[in-house]
Protein backbone atom coordinates (compact mmCIF):
# COMPACT_ATOMS: atom_id res chain seq x y z
CA UNK A 1 0.00 0.00 0.00
CA UNK A 2 1.74 3.16 -1.14
CA UNK A 3 -0.91 5.84 -0.99
CA UNK A 4 -1.21 7.88 2.15
CA UNK A 5 -3.79 6.26 4.32
CA UNK A 6 -4.74 9.26 6.37
CA UNK A 7 -5.46 12.89 5.94
CA UNK A 8 -1.97 13.87 7.03
CA UNK A 9 -2.73 17.55 6.71
CA UNK A 10 -5.10 17.34 9.68
CA UNK A 11 -2.53 15.44 11.64
CA UNK A 12 0.09 18.06 10.79
CA UNK A 13 -2.20 20.84 12.01
CA UNK A 14 -2.41 19.13 15.35
CA UNK A 15 1.13 17.90 15.69
CA UNK A 16 3.04 20.93 14.56
CA UNK A 17 6.79 20.62 14.43
CA UNK A 18 7.16 22.84 17.48
CA UNK A 19 4.86 20.66 19.52
CA UNK A 20 6.74 17.53 18.61
CA UNK A 21 10.04 19.17 19.45
CA UNK A 22 8.83 20.17 22.89
CA UNK A 23 7.55 16.63 23.38
CA UNK A 24 10.75 14.95 22.36
CA UNK A 25 13.24 17.44 23.78
CA UNK A 26 11.57 19.16 26.72
CA UNK A 27 13.58 21.98 28.27
CA UNK A 28 11.81 22.19 31.58
CA UNK A 29 11.68 18.67 32.89
CA UNK A 30 12.62 18.14 36.50
CA UNK A 31 12.08 19.98 39.77
CA UNK A 32 12.73 23.59 40.64
CA UNK A 33 15.26 24.47 43.31
CA UNK A 34 13.93 25.42 45.72
CA UNK A 35 10.35 24.22 45.49
CA UNK A 36 7.85 26.86 46.60
CA UNK A 37 4.79 25.27 45.11
CA UNK A 38 4.20 21.69 44.13
CA UNK A 39 1.08 20.24 42.56
CA UNK A 40 0.14 17.02 40.86
CA UNK A 41 -2.63 16.79 38.31
CA UNK A 42 -4.10 13.98 36.25
CA UNK A 43 -6.68 12.99 33.71
CA UNK A 44 -8.10 9.91 35.44
CA UNK A 45 -9.82 8.46 32.39
CA UNK A 46 -6.66 8.29 30.32
CA UNK A 47 -4.02 8.07 33.01
CA UNK A 48 -1.96 11.11 32.06
CA UNK A 49 -0.22 12.60 35.08
CA UNK A 50 1.84 15.71 35.65
CA UNK A 51 3.73 17.16 38.58
CA UNK A 52 4.54 20.85 38.53
CA UNK A 53 7.03 22.57 40.80
CA UNK A 54 7.36 26.34 41.02
CA UNK A 55 9.99 28.69 42.32
CA UNK A 56 8.68 32.13 43.30
CA UNK A 57 10.41 35.39 44.18
CA UNK A 58 10.77 36.47 47.81
CA UNK A 59 7.50 38.35 47.79
CA UNK A 60 5.78 35.25 46.43
CA UNK A 61 4.01 37.20 43.68
CA UNK A 62 6.22 36.37 40.70
CA UNK A 63 7.14 33.07 39.10
CA UNK A 64 10.87 32.59 38.72
CA UNK A 65 10.93 29.04 37.44
CA UNK A 66 8.57 26.22 36.53
CA UNK A 67 9.46 22.59 35.98
CA UNK A 68 7.37 19.53 35.28
CA UNK A 69 7.51 15.82 35.49
CA UNK A 70 4.94 13.39 34.26
CA UNK A 71 3.81 10.90 31.74
CA UNK A 72 1.45 11.52 28.95
CA UNK A 73 0.89 12.05 25.28
CA UNK A 74 2.72 14.49 23.02
CA UNK A 75 0.00 17.11 23.45
CA UNK A 76 0.05 17.00 27.26
CA UNK A 77 3.82 17.00 27.56
CA UNK A 78 4.44 19.66 24.92
CA UNK A 79 1.78 21.86 26.49
CA UNK A 80 3.57 21.62 29.85
CA UNK A 81 6.96 22.44 28.37
CA UNK A 82 5.59 25.39 26.41
CA UNK A 83 3.81 26.67 29.48
CA UNK A 84 6.98 26.47 31.56
CA UNK A 85 8.78 28.36 28.82
CA UNK A 86 6.50 31.36 28.92
CA UNK A 87 5.84 31.57 32.66
CA UNK A 88 9.27 32.65 33.81
CA UNK A 89 9.12 36.17 35.18
CA UNK A 90 5.32 36.33 35.05
CA UNK A 91 3.34 37.63 37.96
CA UNK A 92 1.04 35.16 39.67
CA UNK A 93 -2.02 37.20 38.73
CA UNK A 94 -0.86 37.35 35.13
CA UNK A 95 -0.31 33.59 35.09
CA UNK A 96 -3.82 33.01 36.37
CA UNK A 97 -5.32 35.07 33.59
CA UNK A 98 -3.20 33.12 31.10
CA UNK A 99 -4.83 29.94 32.41
CA UNK A 100 -8.20 31.42 31.56
CA UNK A 101 -7.04 32.55 28.16
CA UNK A 102 -5.55 29.17 27.34
CA UNK A 103 -8.77 27.41 28.26
CA UNK A 104 -10.71 29.84 26.09
CA UNK A 105 -8.28 29.24 23.24
CA UNK A 106 -9.07 25.54 23.48
CA UNK A 107 -12.70 26.45 22.90
CA UNK A 108 -11.58 28.37 19.82
CA UNK A 109 -12.61 31.64 21.46
CA UNK A 110 -9.33 33.40 22.08
CA UNK A 111 -5.64 33.50 21.30
CA UNK A 112 -2.51 34.96 22.86
CA UNK A 113 -1.10 38.36 21.90
CA UNK A 114 2.18 38.77 20.09
CA UNK A 115 4.53 38.47 23.07
CA UNK A 116 3.00 35.13 24.03
CA UNK A 117 2.23 33.91 20.52
CA UNK A 118 4.34 30.79 20.86
CA UNK A 119 1.44 29.36 22.88
CA UNK A 120 -0.77 29.73 19.83
CA UNK A 121 0.73 26.59 18.28
CA UNK A 122 -1.64 24.72 20.57
CA UNK A 123 -4.63 26.23 18.76
CA UNK A 124 -4.90 23.22 16.45
CA UNK A 125 -5.96 21.13 19.45
CA UNK A 126 -9.29 22.96 19.53
CA UNK A 127 -10.19 21.08 16.35
CA UNK A 128 -9.82 17.77 18.23
CA UNK A 129 -12.32 18.06 21.10
CA UNK A 130 -11.33 14.79 22.77
CA UNK A 131 -7.74 16.00 23.05
CA UNK A 132 -8.44 19.37 24.65
CA UNK A 133 -8.13 17.94 28.13
CA UNK A 134 -4.61 16.77 27.23
CA UNK A 135 -3.53 20.32 26.46
CA UNK A 136 -5.38 21.78 29.44
CA UNK A 137 -3.95 19.41 32.04
CA UNK A 138 -0.82 21.43 32.77
CA UNK A 139 -2.71 24.74 32.95
CA UNK A 140 -5.34 23.30 35.21
CA UNK A 141 -2.61 21.98 37.48
CA UNK A 142 -0.85 25.34 37.45
CA UNK A 143 -4.03 27.04 38.59
CA UNK A 144 -4.31 24.67 41.55
CA UNK A 145 -0.64 25.22 42.39
CA UNK A 146 -1.02 28.99 42.39
CA UNK A 147 -4.29 29.01 44.29
CA UNK A 148 -3.18 26.65 47.03
CA UNK A 149 -2.72 28.80 50.09
CA UNK A 150 -0.15 26.71 51.89
CA UNK A 151 3.41 26.70 50.74
CA UNK A 152 5.15 23.64 49.44
CA UNK A 153 3.87 20.22 48.90
CA UNK A 154 0.31 19.57 48.05
CA UNK A 155 0.33 15.82 47.84
CA UNK A 156 -3.08 15.14 46.32
CA UNK A 157 -3.92 15.14 42.63
CA UNK A 158 -6.18 17.69 41.04
CA UNK A 159 -8.34 16.13 38.41
CA UNK A 160 -8.64 17.94 35.12
CA UNK A 161 -11.84 16.03 34.38
CA UNK A 162 -14.15 17.18 37.16
CA UNK A 163 -16.09 20.07 35.79
CA UNK B 1 -3.71 -12.98 -12.00
CA UNK B 2 -7.06 -13.12 -10.34
CA UNK B 3 -7.51 -14.94 -7.13
CA UNK B 4 -10.90 -16.28 -6.36
CA UNK B 5 -11.15 -16.09 -2.66
CA UNK B 6 -13.55 -18.12 -0.64
CA UNK B 7 -16.06 -15.92 1.12
CA UNK B 8 -15.12 -15.43 4.74
CA UNK B 9 -17.50 -15.27 7.64
CA UNK B 10 -17.16 -11.48 7.68
CA UNK B 11 -17.89 -11.24 3.95
CA UNK B 12 -21.15 -13.05 4.54
CA UNK B 13 -22.46 -11.08 7.51
CA UNK B 14 -21.01 -7.55 7.24
CA UNK B 15 -24.13 -6.28 5.54
CA UNK B 16 -26.02 -7.09 8.76
CA UNK B 17 -24.22 -4.19 10.46
CA UNK B 18 -25.35 -0.85 9.01
CA UNK B 19 -22.94 1.18 11.14
CA UNK B 20 -19.89 -0.41 9.54
CA UNK B 21 -20.72 1.06 6.16
CA UNK B 22 -19.79 4.67 6.70
CA UNK B 23 -16.84 7.00 6.34
CA UNK B 24 -15.09 8.54 9.31
CA UNK B 25 -12.83 11.52 8.60
CA UNK B 26 -13.31 10.77 4.94
CA UNK B 27 -12.09 7.17 5.19
CA UNK B 28 -14.07 3.94 5.42
CA UNK B 29 -14.61 3.11 9.07
CA UNK B 30 -12.42 0.33 10.44
CA UNK B 31 -13.90 -0.45 13.83
CA UNK B 32 -11.32 -2.15 16.04
CA UNK B 33 -12.69 -1.25 19.47
CA UNK B 34 -14.88 -4.28 19.94
CA UNK B 35 -13.61 -5.09 23.41
CA UNK B 36 -15.10 -1.78 24.56
CA UNK B 37 -18.41 -2.45 22.87
CA UNK B 38 -19.58 -4.39 19.83
CA UNK B 39 -21.70 -3.15 16.98
CA UNK B 40 -25.31 -4.28 16.61
CA UNK B 41 -26.81 -6.27 13.74
CA UNK B 42 -30.10 -5.36 12.07
CA UNK B 43 -31.85 -8.22 13.80
CA UNK B 44 -31.16 -6.57 17.15
CA UNK B 45 -32.06 -3.08 15.92
CA UNK B 46 -35.31 -4.35 14.43
CA UNK B 47 -36.15 -6.19 17.62
CA UNK B 48 -35.89 -2.95 19.57
CA UNK B 49 -38.02 -1.16 17.04
CA UNK B 50 -40.65 -3.89 16.88
CA UNK B 51 -40.95 -3.89 20.62
CA UNK B 52 -41.61 -0.16 20.81
CA UNK B 53 -43.81 -0.07 17.71
CA UNK B 54 -45.86 -3.15 18.44
CA UNK B 55 -45.96 -4.34 22.04
CA UNK B 56 -44.29 -1.88 24.42
CA UNK B 57 -45.81 -2.68 27.78
CA UNK B 58 -44.71 -3.42 31.32
CA UNK B 59 -43.88 -7.00 32.20
CA UNK B 60 -45.36 -9.24 34.89
CA UNK B 61 -47.95 -6.61 35.72
CA UNK B 62 -50.80 -6.60 33.29
CA UNK B 63 -53.30 -9.12 32.07
CA UNK B 64 -53.84 -7.27 28.85
CA UNK B 65 -52.57 -8.59 25.55
CA UNK B 66 -49.57 -6.32 25.09
CA UNK B 67 -48.33 -6.92 28.59
CA UNK B 68 -48.61 -10.66 28.10
CA UNK B 69 -46.69 -10.38 24.86
CA UNK B 70 -43.94 -8.28 26.41
CA UNK B 71 -43.69 -10.66 29.36
CA UNK B 72 -43.43 -13.67 27.06
CA UNK B 73 -40.71 -12.05 24.98
CA UNK B 74 -38.80 -10.91 28.07
CA UNK B 75 -38.90 -14.38 29.59
CA UNK B 76 -38.08 -16.00 26.25
CA UNK B 77 -34.92 -13.90 26.19
CA UNK B 78 -33.99 -15.44 29.54
CA UNK B 79 -34.45 -18.92 28.05
CA UNK B 80 -32.19 -17.97 25.16
CA UNK B 81 -29.42 -16.71 27.42
CA UNK B 82 -29.75 -19.80 29.62
CA UNK B 83 -29.41 -22.09 26.61
CA UNK B 84 -26.55 -20.01 25.17
CA UNK B 85 -24.31 -20.66 28.18
CA UNK B 86 -25.87 -24.04 28.98
CA UNK B 87 -27.32 -23.10 32.36
CA UNK B 88 -29.17 -25.98 34.03
CA UNK B 89 -32.21 -23.81 34.66
CA UNK B 90 -33.70 -20.59 33.35
CA UNK B 91 -34.03 -19.46 36.96
CA UNK B 92 -30.26 -19.20 37.11
CA UNK B 93 -30.24 -16.19 34.78
CA UNK B 94 -30.74 -12.78 36.41
CA UNK B 95 -30.91 -9.76 34.12
CA UNK B 96 -28.78 -6.83 35.26
CA UNK B 97 -27.75 -3.56 33.67
CA UNK B 98 -24.29 -4.87 32.83
CA UNK B 99 -21.52 -7.09 34.15
CA UNK B 100 -20.50 -4.50 36.72
CA UNK B 101 -23.95 -4.55 38.29
CA UNK B 102 -23.94 -8.35 38.31
CA UNK B 103 -20.64 -8.39 40.22
CA UNK B 104 -21.89 -5.77 42.67
CA UNK B 105 -25.01 -7.87 43.21
CA UNK B 106 -22.89 -10.82 44.31
CA UNK B 107 -20.53 -8.65 46.35
CA UNK B 108 -23.42 -7.16 48.33
CA UNK B 109 -25.82 -10.02 48.57
CA UNK B 110 -23.49 -12.96 49.03
CA UNK B 111 -20.46 -10.99 50.18
CA UNK B 112 -22.06 -9.44 53.23
CA UNK B 113 -21.73 -12.72 55.11
CA UNK B 114 -17.93 -12.59 54.91
CA UNK B 115 -15.94 -11.96 58.06
CA UNK B 116 -12.65 -10.44 59.07
CA UNK B 117 -9.78 -12.53 57.80
CA UNK B 118 -11.77 -14.34 55.09
CA UNK B 119 -9.84 -14.24 51.84
CA UNK B 120 -10.82 -13.36 48.29
CA UNK B 121 -8.49 -14.26 45.45
CA UNK B 122 -8.48 -12.11 42.31
CA UNK B 123 -5.82 -11.69 39.63
CA UNK B 124 -3.69 -8.64 38.90
CA UNK B 125 -5.31 -8.36 35.46
CA UNK B 126 -8.89 -7.79 36.64
CA UNK B 127 -10.99 -5.10 35.03
CA UNK B 128 -11.86 -2.42 37.61
CA UNK B 129 -15.39 -3.88 37.53
CA UNK B 130 -14.09 -7.08 39.09
CA UNK B 131 -11.84 -5.29 41.55
CA UNK B 132 -13.57 -2.28 43.10
CA UNK B 133 -16.68 -4.19 44.30
CA UNK B 134 -14.34 -6.56 46.20
CA UNK B 135 -12.28 -3.68 47.58
CA UNK B 136 -15.51 -2.17 48.90
CA UNK B 137 -16.54 -5.53 50.33
CA UNK B 138 -13.14 -5.93 51.99
CA UNK B 139 -13.55 -2.50 53.57
CA UNK B 140 -17.01 -3.41 54.86
CA UNK B 141 -16.20 -6.85 56.21
CA UNK B 142 -12.47 -6.95 56.93
CA UNK B 143 -11.98 -9.61 54.26
CA UNK B 144 -8.53 -9.73 52.66
CA UNK B 145 -7.80 -9.53 48.93
CA UNK B 146 -5.03 -11.63 47.37
CA UNK B 147 -3.82 -11.39 43.80
CA UNK B 148 -2.68 -14.06 41.39
CA UNK B 149 0.24 -12.86 39.29
CA UNK B 150 1.16 -13.60 35.70
CA UNK B 151 3.40 -16.20 34.12
CA UNK B 152 6.32 -15.17 31.93
CA UNK B 153 3.94 -15.40 28.95
CA UNK B 154 1.62 -12.96 30.75
CA UNK B 155 -1.14 -15.41 31.50
CA UNK B 156 -2.93 -16.44 34.70
CA UNK B 157 -0.31 -18.17 36.86
CA UNK B 158 -2.00 -21.36 38.04
CA UNK B 159 0.96 -22.33 40.22
CA UNK B 160 0.90 -19.00 42.00
CA UNK B 161 -2.84 -19.39 42.43
CA UNK B 162 -2.29 -22.79 44.07
CA UNK B 163 0.15 -21.20 46.48
CA UNK B 164 -2.38 -18.52 47.48
CA UNK B 165 -5.44 -20.65 48.01
CA UNK B 166 -6.20 -22.05 51.44
CA UNK B 167 -9.16 -22.90 53.57
CA UNK B 168 -9.42 -19.21 54.41
CA UNK B 169 -10.29 -18.52 50.77
CA UNK B 170 -14.01 -17.89 50.43
CA UNK B 171 -14.10 -16.63 46.87
CA UNK B 172 -12.06 -16.73 43.69
CA UNK B 173 -13.22 -14.05 41.24
CA UNK B 174 -11.34 -13.81 37.99
CA UNK B 175 -11.53 -12.78 34.40
CA UNK B 176 -11.99 -15.48 31.76
CA UNK B 177 -10.42 -13.56 28.88
CA UNK B 178 -8.41 -10.48 29.79
CA UNK B 179 -9.57 -7.36 27.96
CA UNK B 180 -5.96 -6.16 27.87
CA UNK B 181 -3.69 -9.20 27.62
CA UNK B 182 -6.15 -11.31 25.66
CA UNK B 183 -5.06 -14.42 27.54
CA UNK B 184 -7.62 -17.14 28.23
CA UNK B 185 -7.56 -18.30 31.83
CA UNK B 186 -8.01 -22.00 32.73
CA UNK B 187 -11.32 -21.37 34.46
CA UNK B 188 -12.30 -25.04 34.73
CA UNK B 189 -9.10 -25.87 36.64
CA UNK B 190 -9.43 -22.71 38.71
CA UNK B 191 -12.99 -23.68 39.69
CA UNK B 192 -12.00 -27.25 40.56
CA UNK B 193 -9.13 -26.09 42.79
CA UNK B 194 -11.30 -23.43 44.44
CA UNK B 195 -14.03 -25.95 45.19
CA UNK B 196 -11.53 -28.36 46.77
CA UNK B 197 -10.96 -25.61 49.31
CA UNK B 198 -14.62 -24.82 49.74
CA UNK B 199 -14.33 -21.46 47.96
CA UNK B 200 -16.89 -20.06 45.55
CA UNK B 201 -15.96 -19.02 42.02
CA UNK B 202 -17.10 -16.02 40.01
CA UNK B 203 -16.04 -15.72 36.36
CA UNK B 204 -15.99 -12.38 34.55
CA UNK B 205 -16.88 -13.60 31.09
CA UNK B 206 -17.35 -10.19 29.41
CA UNK B 207 -14.69 -10.92 26.81
CA UNK B 208 -15.32 -14.64 26.38
CA UNK B 209 -19.09 -14.96 25.97
CA UNK B 210 -19.08 -12.85 22.76
CA UNK B 211 -16.23 -14.79 21.17
CA UNK B 212 -16.34 -18.49 22.08
CA UNK B 213 -18.75 -21.21 23.19
CA UNK B 214 -19.35 -21.05 26.96
CA UNK B 215 -20.73 -23.88 29.06
CA UNK B 216 -21.23 -22.91 32.69
CA UNK B 217 -21.89 -26.50 33.75
CA UNK B 218 -18.64 -27.62 32.22
CA UNK B 219 -16.69 -24.77 33.85
CA UNK B 220 -18.60 -25.51 37.05
CA UNK B 221 -18.40 -21.90 38.23
CA UNK B 222 -20.79 -20.61 40.89
CA UNK B 223 -21.42 -17.30 39.15
CA UNK B 224 -20.63 -15.96 35.71
CA UNK B 225 -21.25 -12.42 34.47
CA UNK B 226 -21.35 -10.74 31.07
CA UNK B 227 -22.53 -7.52 29.42
CA UNK B 228 -24.95 -7.55 26.51
CA UNK B 229 -23.38 -4.57 24.77
CA UNK B 230 -20.19 -6.51 24.06
CA UNK B 231 -22.14 -9.33 22.41
CA UNK B 232 -24.17 -7.50 19.78
CA UNK B 233 -26.96 -6.46 22.18
CA UNK B 234 -27.83 -2.92 23.32
CA UNK B 235 -26.32 -1.17 26.31
CA UNK B 236 -28.24 -1.32 29.58
CA UNK B 237 -28.57 -5.09 29.73
CA UNK B 238 -26.30 -7.79 31.08
CA UNK B 239 -26.71 -10.90 33.11
CA UNK B 240 -25.67 -12.82 36.16
CA UNK B 241 -25.61 -16.59 35.99
CA UNK B 242 -25.63 -18.25 39.40
CA UNK B 243 -26.11 -21.83 40.53
CA UNK B 244 -29.67 -22.26 41.68
CA UNK B 245 -29.01 -23.26 45.28
CA UNK B 246 -26.51 -20.45 45.72
CA UNK B 247 -28.84 -17.79 44.30
CA UNK B 248 -31.59 -19.18 46.55
CA UNK B 249 -29.43 -18.76 49.62
CA UNK B 250 -28.62 -15.13 48.79
CA UNK B 251 -30.75 -12.29 50.13
CA UNK B 252 -32.08 -9.63 47.74
CA UNK B 253 -29.77 -6.90 46.45
CA UNK B 254 -32.15 -4.10 45.49
CA UNK B 255 -35.69 -3.80 46.76
CA UNK B 256 -38.76 -2.67 44.88
CA UNK B 257 -41.59 -3.85 42.72
CA UNK B 258 -41.25 -7.05 40.70
CA UNK B 259 -39.05 -8.79 43.31
CA UNK B 260 -41.73 -9.41 45.90
CA UNK B 261 -44.26 -12.12 46.68
CA UNK B 262 -46.33 -10.62 49.47
CA UNK B 263 -45.91 -7.14 50.89
CA UNK B 264 -47.05 -5.77 54.25
CA UNK B 265 -46.24 -2.41 55.71
CA UNK B 266 -43.47 -3.71 57.91
CA UNK B 267 -42.16 -6.69 55.98
CA UNK B 268 -42.37 -8.61 52.75
CA UNK B 269 -41.71 -11.98 51.27
CA UNK B 270 -39.76 -12.22 48.10
CA UNK B 271 -40.48 -13.58 44.69
CA UNK B 272 -38.87 -16.79 43.56
CA UNK B 273 -35.78 -16.77 41.39
CA UNK B 274 -34.82 -15.03 39.27
CA UNK B 275 -37.28 -12.22 40.02
CA UNK B 276 -35.98 -11.86 43.57
CA UNK B 277 -33.00 -10.08 42.06
CA UNK B 278 -34.84 -7.97 39.48
CA UNK B 279 -36.30 -5.04 41.40
CA UNK B 280 -38.30 -2.48 39.47
CA UNK B 281 -39.24 -2.32 35.82
CA UNK B 282 -36.37 -3.97 33.97
CA UNK B 283 -34.76 -2.98 30.68
CA UNK B 284 -37.44 -4.84 28.77
CA UNK B 285 -36.61 -3.89 25.19
CA UNK B 286 -32.91 -4.37 25.84
CA UNK B 287 -33.44 -7.80 27.37
CA UNK B 288 -35.56 -8.91 24.42
CA UNK B 289 -32.89 -7.52 22.09
CA UNK B 290 -30.25 -9.47 24.01
CA UNK B 291 -32.31 -12.53 23.21
CA UNK B 292 -32.17 -11.54 19.54
CA UNK B 293 -28.40 -11.05 19.77
CA UNK B 294 -28.08 -14.55 21.18
CA UNK B 295 -30.20 -15.86 18.30
CA UNK B 296 -27.97 -14.02 15.86
CA UNK B 297 -24.72 -15.32 17.34
CA UNK B 298 -26.10 -18.84 17.65
CA UNK B 299 -27.18 -18.86 14.02
CA UNK B 300 -23.61 -18.06 12.97
CA UNK B 301 -22.33 -20.52 15.55
CA UNK B 302 -19.91 -19.68 18.35
CA UNK B 303 -17.49 -22.33 17.09
CA UNK B 304 -17.40 -20.60 13.71
CA UNK B 305 -16.91 -17.23 15.33
CA UNK B 306 -14.04 -18.54 17.44
CA UNK B 307 -12.38 -20.22 14.46
CA UNK B 308 -12.69 -17.16 12.22
CA UNK B 309 -11.44 -14.79 14.90
CA UNK B 310 -8.46 -17.10 15.47
CA UNK B 311 -7.56 -16.67 11.78
CA UNK B 312 -7.73 -12.91 12.22
CA UNK B 313 -5.64 -13.18 15.39
CA UNK B 314 -2.90 -15.06 13.58
CA UNK B 315 -2.86 -12.46 10.82
CA UNK B 316 -2.97 -9.48 13.18
CA UNK B 317 -0.05 -10.76 15.25
CA UNK B 318 1.94 -11.70 12.19
CA UNK B 319 1.52 -8.18 10.83
CA UNK B 320 2.27 -6.45 14.13
CA UNK B 321 5.34 -8.66 14.53
CA UNK B 322 6.80 -7.10 11.43
CA UNK B 323 6.91 -3.59 12.86
CA UNK B 324 10.04 -3.28 14.95
CA UNK B 325 8.72 -0.39 17.10
CA UNK B 326 5.71 -2.39 18.25
CA UNK B 327 5.72 -4.13 21.59
CA UNK B 328 2.71 -6.34 22.23
CA UNK B 329 1.40 -7.56 25.58
CA UNK B 330 -0.12 -10.89 26.54
CA UNK B 331 0.67 -14.33 25.15
CA UNK B 332 1.63 -14.95 21.54
CA UNK B 333 -1.08 -16.81 19.64
CA UNK B 334 -0.52 -20.54 19.34
CA UNK B 335 -0.79 -22.47 16.08
CA UNK B 336 -3.50 -21.07 13.78
CA UNK B 337 -4.09 -18.08 16.03
CA UNK B 338 -5.60 -20.19 18.79
CA UNK B 339 -5.10 -19.83 22.51
CA UNK B 340 -5.73 -16.13 22.91
CA UNK B 341 -8.35 -13.52 22.13
CA UNK B 342 -8.51 -11.55 18.88
CA UNK B 343 -7.13 -8.36 20.36
CA UNK B 344 -3.73 -6.79 20.77
CA UNK B 345 -2.64 -4.27 23.38
CA UNK B 346 0.60 -2.66 22.35
CA UNK B 347 2.93 0.29 22.56
CA UNK B 348 4.53 1.88 19.51
CA UNK B 349 7.93 3.26 20.39
CA UNK B 350 7.93 7.05 20.63
CA UNK B 351 4.28 7.41 19.72
CA UNK B 352 2.14 7.70 22.82
CA UNK B 353 -1.07 5.60 22.63
CA UNK B 354 -3.32 8.68 22.72
CA UNK B 355 -1.47 10.30 19.89
CA UNK B 356 -1.59 7.06 17.98
CA UNK B 357 -5.33 6.79 18.48
CA UNK B 358 -5.89 10.35 17.22
CA UNK B 359 -3.73 9.73 14.17
CA UNK B 360 -5.41 6.41 13.37
CA UNK B 361 -8.79 8.07 13.74
CA UNK B 362 -7.79 10.32 10.85
CA UNK B 363 -7.40 7.13 8.83
CA UNK B 364 -10.90 6.01 9.87
CA UNK B 365 -9.47 3.41 12.25
CA UNK B 366 -11.07 3.25 15.71
CA UNK B 367 -8.84 1.80 18.42
CA UNK B 368 -8.69 2.39 22.15
CA UNK B 369 -5.88 4.09 24.03
CA UNK B 370 -5.40 4.28 27.77
CA UNK B 371 -5.47 1.80 30.61
CA UNK B 372 -8.66 0.01 29.47
CA UNK B 373 -9.93 -0.08 33.05
CA UNK B 374 -7.02 -2.31 34.06
CA UNK B 375 -4.84 0.30 35.76
CA UNK B 376 -3.27 -2.09 38.28
CA UNK B 377 -2.30 -4.43 35.44
CA UNK B 378 -0.62 -1.58 33.56
CA UNK B 379 1.21 -0.63 36.74
CA UNK B 380 2.21 -4.26 37.17
CA UNK B 381 3.61 -4.27 33.64
CA UNK B 382 5.40 -0.99 34.32
CA UNK B 383 3.54 0.97 31.66
CA UNK B 384 1.16 3.86 31.92
CA UNK B 385 -1.04 3.10 28.96
CA UNK B 386 -1.33 1.00 25.84
CA UNK B 387 -3.10 1.15 22.53
CA UNK B 388 -5.51 -1.70 21.86
CA UNK B 389 -6.98 -3.06 18.66
CA UNK B 390 -9.77 -5.53 19.40
CA UNK B 391 -11.49 -7.54 16.70
CA UNK B 392 -14.81 -9.14 16.09
CA UNK B 393 -16.14 -11.65 13.59
CA UNK B 394 -17.23 -8.86 11.23
CA UNK B 395 -13.68 -7.56 10.84
CA UNK B 396 -11.64 -8.53 7.80
CA UNK B 397 -8.02 -9.05 6.82
CA UNK B 398 -8.34 -6.01 4.61
CA UNK B 399 -9.23 -3.95 7.65
CA UNK B 400 -6.17 -5.27 9.44
CA UNK B 401 -4.15 -4.16 6.41
CA UNK B 402 -5.57 -0.62 6.66
CA UNK B 403 -4.84 -0.55 10.38
CA UNK B 404 -1.27 -1.76 9.92
CA UNK B 405 -0.59 0.71 7.09
CA UNK B 406 -1.93 3.59 9.19
CA UNK B 407 0.10 2.41 12.15
CA UNK B 408 3.27 2.42 10.07
CA UNK B 409 2.49 5.88 8.79
CA UNK B 410 1.93 7.18 12.30
CA UNK B 411 5.23 5.74 13.49
CA UNK B 412 6.96 7.19 10.47
CA UNK B 413 5.35 10.59 10.99
CA UNK B 414 6.54 10.80 14.57
CA UNK B 415 9.88 9.24 13.72
CA UNK B 416 10.67 11.62 10.88
CA UNK B 417 10.57 14.58 13.23
CA UNK B 418 13.30 13.20 15.41
CA UNK B 419 15.70 11.50 13.07
C1 LIG C 1 -13.15 -8.05 31.24
C2 LIG C 1 -14.21 -7.03 31.52
N1 LIG C 1 -14.87 -7.06 32.67
C3 LIG C 1 -15.85 -6.19 32.97
C4 LIG C 1 -16.19 -5.19 32.08
C5 LIG C 1 -17.26 -4.24 32.49
O1 LIG C 1 -18.34 -4.26 31.67
P1 LIG C 1 -19.53 -3.20 31.90
O2 LIG C 1 -18.87 -1.86 31.91
O3 LIG C 1 -20.41 -3.41 30.74
O4 LIG C 1 -20.15 -3.54 33.20
C6 LIG C 1 -15.53 -5.12 30.86
C7 LIG C 1 -15.84 -4.08 29.86
O5 LIG C 1 -15.57 -2.93 29.93
C8 LIG C 1 -14.50 -6.05 30.58
O6 LIG C 1 -13.82 -6.00 29.43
Amino acid sequence: MTTAIMALSNVRDLYQQVILEHYKKPRHKGKTNPVHRQQRGHNPSCGDTIELTLKLNDAGDTIEDVKFEGEGCAIAMASADLMADVLRGKQVTEALSMVQRFQNMMKGEDEFPKELRKLNVMQGVSQFPVRIKCANLTWHTLKAALESTHDLANTGFVSNEDT
Amino acid sequence: MTLTREKTLADRIRSDFPILHQKVNGKPLVYLDNAATSQKPLLVLNTLRDYYEQYNSNVHRGVHTLSAKATDAYEAARDKVAAFINAASRQEIVFTRNASEAINLVAYSWGSSLQTGDEIILSVMEHHSNLIPWQLLAQRTGAVLKFVELTAEQEFDLEHFKSLISDKTKLVATVHVSNTLGCISPVKEIAAIAHEHGAKVLIDACQSVPHMPIDVQQIDCDWLVASGHKMCAPTGIGFLYGKLDILRSMSPFLGGGEMIADVFLDHATYADLPHKFEAGTPAIAEAIALGAAVDYLSAIGMDNIYAYEAELTAYLWEQLGQISEIQTYGPQPKVAGLGRAALAAFTAGDVHPHDLSTILDQAGVAIRAGHHCTQPLHRHLGIQSTARASLSFYNTRQEIDVFIAALKEAIEFFGSIFS
